[in-house]
């Protein structure tokens, strides 16, 4: 019972999780696919938009760079250094820097020269409007007399 | 004695909020200057009146609430992340001067100056030699 609750500490958790730290820095494979996996995306949608939401602190919206294209959203960036001065000691040094791109295919089909972005308080915010074929529509149904 | 208990325990009841909200760690990056401590903890989605910063004797909590993350009338297709609320404590050994303390939220990062009081700065001792 004891090892079936998901919050109890557990060795053999604690030895799996080594294991695939150390196969991450020896393959290199994975580590990839997790950089492909940031920014963490949030796909919302309704008959009107489809709005993709991403937590991306610490950027300037210049450093952004979003595309549609073929029903795929593609977002790109770099996130740059912001150590204080030369001769600071780090003592924890946990937020990472550098370069990704995260594709996500979108649900629905989007105009994509009506596409909109915003970055606020560290969210960006996509907004896409869906193409109008693509809408749903209420379909009457007539009834005989 | 039974009943101070039951009363203890129904205020905590009613201080928890409606909804309860998801806790995480904000990461963070921790620097040290001669003069002061530089605190850097990524909170995005937090609005400027949606933080709280604490500091008691060397116990630093700071904690921020985002704001919604669902817009409008939207409805959730895939999630990745989810928000709530950002805390985290510190303990701060040197002894900070509290009154000038700085805080800025800039893009989702807060920034946090904790200067060294007078006396926790580091002095150069000057060596004489007994001529």
């Amino acid at each position: 019972m004891y090892w079936s609750d998901p919050r109890a500490w557990s060795a053999f958790d604690e030895l799996h999780s080594l294991q695939r730290e150390m196969n991450r820095l020896f393959d290199g494979y994975e580590s990839r696919t997790s950089m492909s996996r940031f920014p963490a995306l949030n796909v919302w949608g309704n008959e009107d938009n489809v709005v993709v939401t991403a937590e991306l602190p610490g950027m300037e919206p210049q450093d952004l760079d979003l595309n549609v294209v073929n029903n795929q959203l593609t977002i790109k960036g770099e996130r740059k250094g912001d150590k204080p001065a030369e001769d600071a000691v780090c003592h924890r040094s946990e937020r990472e820097v550098g370069k990704f791109v995260r594709t996500v295919r979108l649900p629905f089909s989007v105009e994509n020269d009506k596409v909109s972005a915003q970055y606020e308080n560290g969210v960006l915010t996509v907004v896409m409007p869906r193409q109008e074929a693509t809408k749903p529509k209420r379909i009457e149904i007539n009834v005989s007399k | 004695m039974k009943n101070t208990e039951t009363k203890a325990v129904e205020k905590m009841d009613q201080a928890k909020p409606a909804q309860e909200l998801r806790e995480y760690i904000p990461v963070t990056d921790i620097y040290e200057k001669d003069d002061g401590i530089l605190i850097r903890c990524d909170m995005p989605g937090v609005p400027q009146d949606g933080l709280d910063i604490r500091l008691d004797h060397n116990e630093l909590e700071i904690t921020g609430t985002q704001a919604a993350g669902k817009p409008d009338g939207m409805d959730l297709l895939s999630g990745e992340y989810g928000t709530g609320i950002f805390r985290r404590k510190f303990s701060v050994p040197q002894q900070i001067d509290r009154d000038k303390i700085v805080a800025k939220l800039r893009n989702g990062v807060l920034h946090l100056e904790l200067p060294k009081a007078e006396q926790a700065k580091p002095r150069k001792i000057e060596i004489t030699t007994g001529g």
